[in-house]
């Protein structure tokens, strides 16, 4: 291997940045979809021959060690029939993918002749021929019933199109038009991917790239590494709670630190279910890293150096770990997002018991994606299929030395964020009635977690009277955003089918509770949302970091004042008293007192 | 000897674990800590910030320094679910 | 009297430069450094500045001045330091929280770095502009249509106004309803309720400032308006005060984000319409600068002390900004797009623990303490010291002389801090740095260029701001554009670009029109505008043939989110034919921009924004090009030196030019170094530098023999 000069190596490296920075742009053009630019649902990144990761940019990353699976299983399974100008297909989440509707598209770079290396991409596409439109099809039993689904397929042969590949997709899904242009955006995506590596092994030879590849992979191994003993030896467990169609299931993590090495070990999860809320063992995996790269990572180059010192155990036929066929499409919100709180719950932990690290920790942020799909033929008569954005607004965890930001987003996806719901009301035949911070749901702590949202929609010139959607009722029964050393978990979310009462004049309640009808809470399904009837949704708030009781009393009244929390909540779980809006010391040190003597109360261990 | 922290709440040295709160030890370092603690176990539906949909059965448990009240650390579980334990080598 | 002379001043924030246009002779340049928070007084000292080139006073100057044309960071300055009015933000009920929540994590990332976006838990929103207990929803509702569901509760409006203002004591009020750029009847209700309760309080009217759809941008840009409030009123009014004792009491106009002139009593009513202006003007400038030399593709690039700015100029078309951020407050106006990165003259030079690596900012030490060799205290080295010891500054030859640069102390800087830990010599270190910069700035370049289809090799490089005329040739030439200018205005492009505007009047309708539309439709949509425009520029003296009207139409793909604006080339009003032209120009630009195939054409086209610009064209000064002489620069010759030589990967002997000497037709054989007055430029081997008539310098690759 040819030692490179400090310069080379910056200046290769800032280009390797660009190459994947490029990639994402034509992605995001070609597309043109919404969920891709403005959900970026999507991830590139680049691997190196052997299908180790490279160079992993923002998007959800939850994709990046799937997608390095996902090079390596085709390298495996087409061995000698890679050539130069091959694109492959592979959706199969048995075989790397998350689900069926992320579909990855992975392309050989041949250099004078030689595999070089790897890019690979994803979009959430339009659809993929499940049950349901969308992709989550929760009433599936089983991975036969979710749509298309390829272990690796090639679908550019030497840089042409096979059609007949193309026409059987195509065929297979509802919106095939939108289908193909996200199939075309990661083509053109892939091929900038290649043609800028190209370049720049064209420029700087093969060896000297070749050579800063290893190197930024063995760095990024030195660093973590280096990191990791900095950090205590320890164990540290957490556990989280999901429902589906009123079964509860649990994903159990114990996570040890041991020197340099770090093991994820989901044994103790529930075995795997018969609804679509399961992940493979690829998605597990992918769903530890999001939040390790952000969280232990955030100043490392993340590529295949990072995984090295990682190691996860997760017993096959758990909800971590299901085998063939059991149905996974709506993994990336179920099993997956349940594995992301729980490493993110674990890592907190352990950055928490280090001096050096402490203000790296985090209380768990936006534990829940409700990905909602709405569909229906909207005021201008077209038909209108789509997520409720809501689902990427999120909310932060609390950390050491600061609250949580509200409505903060998401660890998994660094740059999330919703549609203004103008956009929503142009698209769709319905209109809000409110969207607001949701007071009360952020984690209590000395530092609270980030507020989550209410908000309700209601029909509004549909031509069928309404419309309908998917509902797969996640973060309801059990609250999923952890607090961490005392802190409290962020509220739930929760869908509520409001019955309108016909009898009521009021077409403009701004709260929930003035809006006149019975009010259903619902979980898994399709639901009509028709007449006056409206669909209310909250979503869940970040934990919170350390007792409540130590938080500055004065913090408390400005909370109450703003909105952020109730002043029962301001009694009761903060222990402070208000004298017209400002805290009276006395009394509160009084309350909080008698209120740490109620805790000892509950007396006896388990 | 040294105290070393170990979370937002307890601190270790080589025999024993304490209450950042109020420095009294509550177990031995190095293993779990959290039998030796007073728990109070509320039931979901009773607390302030949850949902409608929230489960009947699911408990938050609240574990606290039996000398100050301090709270140390925070549990969602199912009341047949054992504790959360978090170790760290002293 | 006669009053020969146009004098343009543009007020950055650092430095506030002018530029004099006399008729007959070559354009003169002041420069003095900006007097923030008054910067009206720094504007006389620049002025003076070029005054006393020209061997006059300043009121002499004035005196003959028939035009006074400005632009100014006044406003974002406001904005950065937080020193705005008190604002309260009143909105439709149950919406109340749209500026707090930022469409998620939206306000917590925009305006962000790559590095910054990592690291998550270290994010942060920034403290918004309006205090949280001054936003009051009121009831009202209107709808995607327009048609108002809810009528404005009058009695509740008051009611807040009256909060907002005797308990609260804000200074200003910005209204934001939902759908009001289809309907704006609530929100005017608003504001007459206001005139009538305290109609001294300044009021912002979100369908009047921003009437397009997005209401957390809309509202964002509605509350900056109200935060600016009357900063710019108050500021014009200082400044035409302090022209006019000093002897100038002609028209005064002022530069707006989007690159076009308001007369100062318009630009007074719409503080936030000066954001960005400064770079707005960098980019007229350099689009009138390619105009003179027949450049209609132009990469202009700017490099100060702290950032470097990009803007493209395609077909002599500028690009407006499809997501402005100031600071880090998300607004929507038509500002011209300018990418910057905090890579500037006063970036400091880090070692990346580890590797070694070396890392050119984005810390700065801005203009002080400076780089080390100012001597103003500087201790760690910055770009600006590897310029000069990899030989491009010459310490004794700065800012003509007035400056010494402390070699000795850079240079024992960069060892210690730089080459030592590298095992380098300092100057190999030094060259190393001055490649890893030459090579960040350049890719930043390929991706925006890539961002828009383009390839940079179309491309003529124009480079601005006091740096970078010493990193376009090497940029310039690993981009492979066609050819790298440095104009003769370089140090003073912002200057340049305010007597390239004309007045400019921006108007636009939100419409969605799904195709087939008649163009009696789209004409009709532009009447009411057009109507306005003409009666607007006529108030401001402008009619007939120095009235240029250009219609574009924003047009997306029916089921994609990509929107652009399409200029309008046909004929107005538009035929069936203009139509159809129209719309196959969309299809080829988007088909450009957004790659081949990315068009799904069967969804169908919508037209989503009809956008009027309305010119009253200036009377533009003419640039006086003089007779070129010899080719022959040895007049101009002040030695030799060792200099960085890329093709010779390291430190070579390089010909000093002085430019003053050198005469419009000099051609100039690399590697060369050329000092100015006020910057250095560099031309690397295989290249040549030609003075043209204007006195730019022209960088070309020689021609292989």
């Amino acid at each position: 291997m040819t030692s490179v000069d400090p310069i080379t190596f910056s200046i290769i490296r800032h280009r390797l940045f660009r190459v994947v920075e490029e990639a994402v742009i034509t992605l995001k053009h070609v597309s043109g979809s919404a969920i891709t630019n403005e959900g970026h649902d999507l991830m590139v990144s680049l691997y190196r021959a052997d299908g180790s990761l490279l160079m992993g940019g923002v998007g959800f990353l939850h994709h990046l060690t799937s997608a390095a699976e996902a090079c390596q299983s085709i390298v495996r399974r087409f061995g000698e029939d890679i050539e130069e100008g091959d694109i492959f297909l592979l959706n199969d989440p048995f075989t790397a993918a998350l689900h069926t509707s992320d579909v990855y598209l992975v392309s050989p770079i041949h250099h004078a002749g030689r595999l070089v290396a790897w890019s690979a991409c994803f979009v959430h596409v339009f659809d993929i021929g499940a049950m349901n439109p969308g992709g989550f099809a929760p009433d599936a039993q089983d991975i036969f019933s979710e749509g298309f689904s390829s272990p690796g397929i090639k679908i550019v042969s030497r840089g042409k199109l096979r059609q007949d590949v193309w026409e059987t997709i195509l065929n297979m899904v509802r919106g095939p038009e939108m289908v193909a242009l996200d199939l075309r955006s990661m083509i053109a995506c892939n091929n900038v991917a290649r043609e800028r590596m190209l370049a720049l092994i064209d420029k700087y030879g093969f060896a000297t790239v070749d050579s800063v590849c290893a190197a930024l992979i063995d760095r990024s191994e030195a660093q973590l590494r280096a990191r990791l003993l900095e950090l205590p030896d320890g164990q540290w467990q957490s556990r989280q709670y999901l429902t589906a169609k009123n079964k509860d299931y649990k994903v159990v993590l114990t996570m040890i630190k041991k020197g340099d090495t770090l093991t994820f070990d989901f044994t103790g999860s529930s075995p795997q279910s018969e609804h679509g809320v399961n992940c493979t063992k690829w998605a597990a995996l992918g769903g530890l890293f999001a939040p390790l790269f952000p969280l232990l990572c955030y100043d490392i180059v993340w590529n295949d150096g990072v995984i090295r010192p990682i190691t996860m155990i997760a017993p096959e036929g758990t909800i971590v770990n299901c085998t063939r066929p059991a149905p996974v499409s709506v993994a990336t919100v179920g099993a997956i997002q349940s594995v992301n709180n729980a490493a993110c719950a674990t890592i907190g932990k352990m950055l928490s018991a280090s001096e050096r690290f402490a203000d790296e920790a985090t209380a768990v942020w936006h534990a829940n994606h409700f990905a909602i799909f709405m569909f229906g033929r909207n005021q201008r008569g077209g038909l209108s299929i789509g997520i409720l954005t809501e689902t990427f607004a999120g909310a932060g965890g609390a950390r050491t030395f600061a609250d949580g930001v509200d409505v903060g987003g998401e660890i998994p996806n660094p740059i999330s964020r919703m549609a203004n719901v103008e956009t929503i009301e142009a698209t769709f035949p319905v209109r809000y009635l409110f969207r607001r911070r949701l007071e009360d749901s952020g984690g209590a702590g000395k530092f609270r977690g980030g507020l989550g949202c209410e908000m309700a929609i209601v029909p509004h010139d549909a031509p069928d009277g309404g419309i309908h959607y998917v509902l797969s009722g996640k973060g309801a029964a059990f609250p999923m955003s952890d607090g961490l050393g005392g802190g409290m978990p962020g509220g739930t979310n929760d869908y509520i089918w409001v019955h309108a009462d016909l009898d009521s004049n009021d077409l403009f309640p701004d709260t929930l509770s003035s809006f006149a009808g019975e009010k259903e809470p619902i979980s898994w399904g399709v639901f009509p949302l028709m007449g006056r009837d409206g669909l209310y949704v909250r979503w869940n708030g970040g934990g919170g970091v350390g007792d409540p009781f130590m938080r500055d009393p004065d913090k408390v009244a400005t909370d109450v004042l703003d909105g952020v929390v109730s002043r029962g909540a301001a009694r009761d779980v903060f222990g402070v008293v208000l004298d017209e809006g400002r805290p009276d010391r006395a009394a509160t040190d009084e309350l909080r007192k008698s209120l740490r003597i109620g805790r000892l109360a509950g007396r006896a261990a388990e | 000897m040294t105290m070393r922290r170990v979370s937002e709440t307890l601190c270790i040295d080589k025999e024993n674990i304490f209450c950042r709160g109020c420095d009294a030890p509550i177990g031995a370092a190095g293993v779990a800590w959290k039998a030796g603690v007073a728990v109070r176990v509320t039931p979901l539906d009773q607390l302030r910030g949850m949902g409608a949909g929230i489960s009947n059965k699911a408990v938050l448990r609240e574990f606290s320094c039996p000398h100050c009240g301090c709270l140390l650390d925070t549990e969602v579980a199912l009341p047949e679910d054992p504790f959360l334990d978090d170790i760290v080598v002293p | 009297m006669s009053r020969p002379f146009y004098v343009a001043t543009d007020v950055g924030g650092t430095c506030t430069d002018t530029i004099v246009f006399a008729p007959g002779r070559p354009v003169i340049l002041g420069k003095a450094l900006s007097t923030p928070p008054d910067f009206a007084n720094g504007v006389l000292d620049s002025i003076g500045s070029a005054a006393a080139s020209m061997r006059c006073s300043l009121e002499e100057l004035l005196r003959q001045t028939s035009l006074f044309v400005h632009g100014s960071t006044v406003v974002d300055n406001t904005i950065l330091t937080r020193s705005g009015a008190k604002v309260g933000l009143i909105t439709t009920r149950g919406f109340e929280d749209t500026i707090r929540i930022t469409r998620g994590a939206y306000g917590r990332w925009g305006g962000l770095t790559e590095e910054a976006l990592k690291h998550p838990v270290k994010t942060e929103r920034p403290p918004p502009l309006v205090a949280p207990d001054c936003i009051r929803g009121v009831a009202e509702r209107t709808d995607y249509k327009g048609a108002i569901l809810q009528e404005l509760d009058e009695e509740a409006t008051g009611e807040a106004l009256r909060a907002l203002i005797g308990d609260k004591k804000v200074d200003a009020i910005a209204v934001a309803f939902l759908w009001s750029f289809y309907n704006a009847d609530n929100e005017r209700k608003v504001r007459k309720i206001l005139q009538r309760i305290a109609p001294e309080v300044y009021c912002s009217l979100s369908s009047d400032i921003a009437p397009v759809p997005g209401e957390y941008e809309r509202t964002s840009t509605t509350i900056i308006n109200a935060y600016a409030g009357r900063v710019a009123k108050t500021y014009i009014a200082s400044l035409e005060k302090l022209l006019a004792e000093a002897g100038y009491d002609g028209p005064l106009m002022v530069m707006q984000g989007y690159g076009g002139l308001l007369p100062a009593a318009e630009a007074a009513e719409r503080s936030i319409g000066m954001l960005e202006c400064g770079p707005a003007a960098g980019v007229i400038g350099s689009r009138a600068l390619g105009k003179v030399l027949g450049d209609k593709d132009v990469i202009a690039t700017d490099m100060g002390g702290t950032t470097f700015k990009v803007s493209v100029i395609q077909d002599g078309e500028i690009e407006y900004a499809r997501e402005p951020l100031v600071d880090r407050f998300h607004y929507t106006q038509p500002k011209i797009e300018v990418v910057s990165i905090g890579a500037g003259g006063g970036s400091i030079i880090s070692l990346e623990p580890g590797t070694n690596a070396p890392r050119v900012g984005p810390r700065s030490a801005g203009a002080r303490p400076g780089p080390v060799c100012y001597g103003l205290g500087g201790e760690e080295p910055t770009l600006t010291d590897v310029f000069m010891l990899i030989g491009y500054m010459d310490p004794k030859v700065f800012l003509g002389g007035a400056m010494t640069l402390d070699h000795a102390a850079a240079y024992a800087s960069f060892e210690a801090k730089i080459a030592r830990p590298m095992g380098l010599s300092v100057e190999e270190a030094a060259v190393g740095v001055y490649r890893v910069a030459a090579a960040q700035i350049g890719d930043l370049i390929h991706q925006i260029t890539v961002e828009r289809g383009l390839d940079p090799r179309d491309f003529v490089l124009h480079s601005f701001g006091g740096s970078c005329g010493m990193l376009a040739a090497m940029f310039g030439a690993e981009l492979n554009v066609k050819r790298i200018v440095v104009p003769y205005t370089a140090s003073v492009n912002c200057a340049f670009g305010l007597v390239s505007a004309d007045i400019v009047h921006e108007y636009s309708t939100t419409k969605v029109l799904p195709l087939p539309v008649s163009p009696d439709t789209v004409n009709a949509v532009y009447e009411p505008m057009i109507e306005k425009a003409l009666a607007q520029l006529a108030k401001e003296s402008f009619s007939g043939d120095k009235v240029q009207l250009e219609w574009s139409v924003d047009l997306r793909y029916a089921r994609q989110v990509h929107e652009l604006t399409t200029p309008v080339k046909a004929s107005t009003p538009l035929d069936a034919a203009g139509m159809r032209r129209l719309v196959s120009d969309f299809e080829a630009l988007y088909e450009r921009k957004y790659g081949e195939g990315s068009a799904y054409r069967e969804a169908g086209i919508e037209m989503t924004q009809f956008r009027l610009t309305a010119r009253g064209l200036m009377q533009r000064p003419k640039l006086e090009a003089l007779e070129p002489g010899g080719v022959d620069p040895a007049a101009a010759r002040t030695g030799t030196r060792r200099i960085f030589v890329s093709a010779a990967n390291g430190m070579a002997e390089g010909t000093i030019y002085d430019f003053e000497k050198l005469r419009p037709g000099n051609v100039v054989a690399g590697p060369a170094v050329i000092h100015t007055p006020i910057t250095t430029i560099v031309i690397q081997a295989r290249q040549v530098g030609r003075l043209d008539g204007y006195r730019n310098v022209i960088i070309d690759r020689v021609q292989a023999a």
